[in-house]
């Protein structure tokens, strides 16, 4: 990695903390405190007593999770991320909903105190969005260090991953309460059950194997090298030979590749408008709809979207964090990352005994189960699964 | 607020950093700057043994990506599409899985942060610094993330001259199969060739 991409990425980092700073209105201090204060005081339903012991962020009377519960529900997170992926996302955010009974708490204060539902709903996205994003960036470091990058593609996505982790924070915090939350929440999972399945169906792993066997005869055929040795690759082959607004070409390995730069920026924007809204990364989205859409080489996708993982969690965290002044129970999300890497450490040596076909089919299931529930409660008000 | 228990356990030795000088500005800037450092070397502690733990089930897993990105690359310049297609397809598969792997690794990492903010959260959640030209304050969270960030770069240089980190490297260079390239902020994630560094 260069000092020209870090200068290139700090500038575009430097661009989103400016935007935000400009075009947004200081956080209210104390907005927590303000709501507290606003609720009705007492020990009935939307009532906080203000004698009862804090829980969740300090609120008298809010669940307070056993520090247990949140290291083996994150054990649980991190042993799905490290063996069936993107859902591992879905059951952190799960566990803040459902789990720890913060949604039923936060539902409580629909009517008699809006403005507490609105702010636990930003601070269970936000939470989300600390536990698998922040860890998304970290990660996506790793693949930006590769220095794989095609610049105007990562700037076209950062972009518009900038408008999007802006805008859907500024314009959403403190509006969207947590029935309604749920229920995209609940649309999501589905989508992404929808996936699962589809590998898990014979046209998915049709395509899987047609795919396999492709490379494989390739390999065979062409590639003669001694085991072990490594072939030079990378960023040498990426040559960027037009730039313009209407279209992008850049030659690999000299086969032209060409964009408009448009996609890209929806792309981007949707991409980040999607995670900020539910509170993910959004890493899992950036490269297959590099490699899927836009036909482009993996090679070079890998580091590119970590560019923009990158700058739209910069945009997203600080919107939330500071410009919104959305309250985070900080030390419970340390407890669940603990839990978290110590289930990633264990998904690879358990999930061996089981196929992977099986697994996603599980997954599948609870996803049927998680989405169909929250989007019932979100929209219709209860959820038609029992335990939501 | 009432003090939750841990911090009733290990308040009384952080804030001690706190009241280093005197100065009440300098103090919160020294205690914090050390809570920095403490929150860095127990994260890069924690994922240093991550790694040592799961290191070979990490090689597995990005080998498999980086095997079919070099092939999709080799039939790029072969100029057979359809085999670069499946290639390609095999790698964002293969990438997904460790990508994820990955995302969860890091956490090793980052919990400490998320402790030291809450307990600088309890302590000084009401301290704003007003930034100048800007209706704009900094908070407590805002003034550890500068300095933790100035931790790590600092870090960063003088990583492999403390014997622990040292050993560690050690070990990884020792039995792994290809040379990598092992240091900083992600040290517990696959490493790069040392061919693919730019």
């Amino acid at each position: 990695m260069t000092k020209k991409y870090w200068i290139i990425v700090g500038l575009v980092a430097a661009v989103a903390v400016i935007t935000t700073l400009m075009l947004a209105s200081p956080a209210a201090a104390g907005k927590l405190e303000e709501a507290i204060a606003k609720t009705p005081q007492g020990v009935g339903k939307g009532m906080i007593d203000s004698k009862a012991a804090p829980g969740f962020m300090g609120i008298p009377g809010a669940p307070s999770p056993f520090w247990l519960f949140g290291i083996l529900w994150g054990i649980w997170v991190g042993w799905i991320f490290s063996t069936v992926g993107a859902f591992g996302g879905i059951m952190a955010g799960v566990g803040h909903i459902t789990v720890f009974g913060l949604a039923d708490y936060g539902r409580s204060f629909k009517d008699t105190s809006p403005v507490l539902n609105k702010l636990l709903t930003d601070s269970i996205r936000t939470s989300n969005q600390y536990l698998v994003g922040l860890s998304a960036f970290i990660s996506s470091l790793t693949y930006y260090r590769m220095g794989r990058l095609v610049l105007p593609l990562g700037l076209c996505l950062a972009g518009g991953g900038i408008a999007g982790a802006y805008l859907i924070p500024v314009l959403t915090a403190g509006k969207i309460n947590l029935s309604q939350y749920i229920g995209f929440f609940g649309i999501i999972v589905l989508v992404i059950g929808c996936f699962l399945f589809y590998e898990t169906t014979e046209a998915g792993q049709k395509s899987k194997k047609a795919a396999k066997a492709a490379a494989a005869a390739f390999e065979s055929e062409h590639i003669k090298r001694a085991a072990g040795e490594v072939t030079e690759h990378g960023a040498a082959g990426v040559q960027v030979t037009h730039w313009g607004a209407s279209k992008i070409s850049f030659t690999f390995y000299g086969v032209e590749f060409s964009f408009a730069p448009i996609w890209p920026i929806l792309g981007g924007f949707v991409i980040a408008a999607i995670s900020a809204f539910i509170g993910v990364g959004g890493g899992f989205l950036y490269v297959p709809f590099l490699t899927s859409i836009a036909g482009l080489p993996m090679y070079v996708v890998a580091g590119t979207s970590a560019m923009a993982v990158l700058v739209s969690m910069i945009t997203s965290i600080f919107t939330f964090m500071f410009i919104k002044g959305t309250p985070i129970d900080f030390l419970f999300i340390g407890v669940e990352l603990v839990g978290i890497f110590i289930g990633s450490i264990l998904g690879p040596y358990t999930s061996k005994y089981i196929p992977d076909r099986w697994l996603k089919r599980i997954f599948v299931v609870l996803a049927v189960y998680v989405g169909v529930g929250y989007t019932t409660k979100g929209f219709l008000g209860y959820s038609i699964f029992p335990g939501m | 607020m009432e003090m939750h228990p841990l911090w009733m356990l290990v308040d009384p030795y952080i804030i001690w950093f706190y009241r280093l000088t005197g100065y009440a500005f300098a103090d919160f800037l020294l205690g914090t700057f050390v809570l920095a450092w403490i929150a860095l070397l127990v994260g890069e502690f924690t994922i240093s043994m991550v790694f040592l733990v799961s290191k070979q089930r990490i090689d597995a897993s990005t080998e498999e990506s980086r095997h079919y990105q070099d092939l999709s690359a080799e039939a790029l310049s072969a100029g057979d599409k359809e085999a670069y297609r499946a290639a390609n397809k095999l790698a964002n598969d293969a990438f997904g899985k460790s990508f994820f792997m990955q995302i969860a690794l890091s956490a090793a990492f980052l919990w400490p942060v998320f402790v030291a903010l809450a307990w600088m959260n309890q302590r000084f959640a009401e301290l704003e610094f007003p930034l100048i030209f800007t209706d704009y304050a900094l908070g407590c969270v805002g003034v550890f993330i500068v300095l933790y960030v100035a931790a790590y770069l600092i870090f960063k240089k003088i990583k492999y001259k403390l014997p622990y980190f040292r050993w560690i490297k050690t070990i990884l260079d020792s039995y792994q199969s290809g040379p990598v390239e092992a240091k900083s902020f992600t040290d517990g994630l696959p490493a790069v060739r040392k061919d693919e560094k730019r």
